[in-house]
């Protein structure tokens, strides 16, 4: 007797072969168990600061930047975890326009020539004994040079939004001297040594 | 320590590598009493004098910024190299004329797209780049030209290193008053270079009074410095259009002495018509520059 399996489990071999090829974008996109974190700029802060004539710290900060994190889901580093960071160099404010002018000329950041600062991790690892720091290694590339760093990443909070969305909070601060990046103009009035603190909320839907 | 380095190693030490390279360069034509390398058309003198430029400028940017990278990284850093390109090209200032128009032509196509690499790369889109790249092009061949010829306009004696003292003076207060001291000490260099050049000029000139301190060969040294730090002020920094265009007119205006009417006036008085035809437009240009630093307004500084 002939049958007219073959012809009747068309769609459903479709839809298989769809659903297979969703499954393996979502995987090649995103790792299983892996959650990505899109940073909220509205509660986040990335501020730095300078010695001022070796007397006193002078604070600035960085109004326009965009960044995500992938971590597992289960908020805990994994192999393929990610930390990405784009600052625009051209919103230093340090709450004096003609300072913040100074600061994106060619003698500090340069803004027009290198218009963004970016962070890019290479290695995301937990710390020993310390469940909520993580170590994170990664290129700073600043003033068109990039360098490999090596931060300490605190996990300050975990919790769930109003709609919902999974919320993580990250806080580090590091210091970089700015003549590794070629910004040597100034050197002793203002320190080379610059304190910089990146405190995110993240969140995933 | 930061006032000592811009002081010795940004104006001192230039003026005196420029200063002794000109001095042997004075000595050594005055010896050959040889009048056709000191009318500036012959190689040794023009030559020795781009040397003295070029090595100034370089001793002086090494003095400020260390040595440049390689490839640069910046567009401060092209101005180094700007300064080598163009003493090579004094070098080779006796060759056909086609050659030299050839040389030209590439650099004036190449500096810009190499200086101005991160203004195409984030700033242009591809039609406003191809635009910017063939009218800067245009602009820095006729740039070339025009220096190299108010090297033979301008009258022998002081007046051509004066009118680039004071364009590189000029040029250091703009780039110092819209917010980059960085650009300025490199205009600073030159204004040292110029100062010593002019000094050595009016001493030389009781001997000889024909001696004409800037030669044509080193045209090319002025012209691609000049033309180096207005682009990295005007595209990188916040020099005003108003006052990049004045600066770059400026030049333009040097022809004015072989008008009739300020030839009458005698020599004396025909040159400073020129210094002044070119200063107008330089004193204008710090003016809109000084006004819009708002360097006089309430809020004065940090």
């Amino acid at each position: 007797m002939k049958t007219n399996l073959g012809w009747n489990l068309r769609p459903f071999y479709i839809a298989s072969l769809v659903l297979l090829l969703v499954i393996g974008f979502v995987g090649i996109t995103q790792p299983m168990g892996m959650a990505l974190y899109e940073i909220d700029t509205t509660h986040s802060m990335i501020i730095f600061r300078a010695k001022h004539n070796n007397v006193s710290y002078n604070y600035g900060r960085f109004n326009e930047f965009t960044g995500s994190i992938t971590i597992g889901s289960d908020v805990r580093p994994h192999s393929e975890s990610m930390v990405e960071f784009e600052v625009k160099a051209a919103s230093v404010d340090t709450g004096n326009e003609k300072r913040d002018q100074h600061l994106r000329s060619s003698d500090f950041f340069s803004a027009k020539q290198f218009p963004v600062i970016t962070f890019k991790s290479t290695e995301v690892s937990t710390k020993e004994g310390e469940e909520d720091v993580l170590g994170v290694t990664g290129d700073l590339e600043l003033h068109g040079v990039k360098k490999s760093i090596t931060i300490d990443v605190e996990i300050t909070g975990r919790a769930k939004g109003k709609q919902g969305e999974s919320l993580i909070g990250f806080e580090t601060t590091f210091t970089i001297k700015r003549s590794e990046f070629g910004m040597t103009y100034g050197i002793g009035p203002v320190s080379d040594d610059i304190q910089i603190t990146v405190s995110v909320e993240a969140k995933h839907e | 320590m930061l006032i000592f380095k811009q002081l010795v190693l940004g104006l001192l030490l230039p003026a005196i590598v420029s200063g002794g390279i000109l001095i042997y360069a004075k000595s050594r034509a005055s010896k050959k009493k040889d009048k056709r390398t000191e009318a500036g058309e012959g190689l040794p003198l023009g030559w020795l004098v781009a040397v003295a430029l070029s090595a100034g400028y370089i001793v002086g940017y090494i003095g400020l910024e260390g040595l440049p990278p390689f490839p640069p990284r910046e567009g401060v850093h092209w101005l180094c190299y700007l300064a080598l390109i163009g003493l090579i090209l004094g070098t080779f200032r006796h060759f056909a004329l086609w050659g030299r128009l050839v040389v030209q032509v590439a650099l004036s196509i190449l500096i810009p797209r190499l200086l101005l690499h991160s203004t195409f790369k984030w700033t242009w889109g591809p039609v406003e780049g191809i635009i910017w790249w063939v009218c800067l092009a245009a602009a820095l061949f006729i740039f070339f030209n025009i220096v190299q010829q108010s090297f033979t306009i301008l009258p022998a004696g002081g007046s051509s290193p004066f009118v680039y003292f004071g364009l590189f003076g000029g040029t250091a207060l703009i780039l110092a008053v819209s917010g980059s001291l960085r650009l300025a000490q490199h205009g600073g260099v030159l204004v040292a270079i110029f100062a010593v050049s002019w000094s050595i000029t009016l001493i030389g000139q009781h001997a000889d009074n024909r001696w004409r301190v800037l030669p044509i060969g080193a045209s090319p040294v002025v012209a691609l410095l000049l033309a180096g730090i207005w682009m990295n002020g005007y595209f990188y920094e916040e020099v005003p259009a108003a006052s990049a265009i004045l600066l770059f007119l400026s030049l333009f205006l040097a022809p004015i002495g072989r008008i009739a009417a300020v030839q009458r006036l005698g020599a004396r008085r025909s040159t400073i018509v020129q210094i002044a035809a070119i200063a107008l437009p330089v004193v204008i240009a710090i003016s809109i520059a000084v006004a819009r630093s708002g360097l006089f307004g309430e809020s004065t500084g940090y």
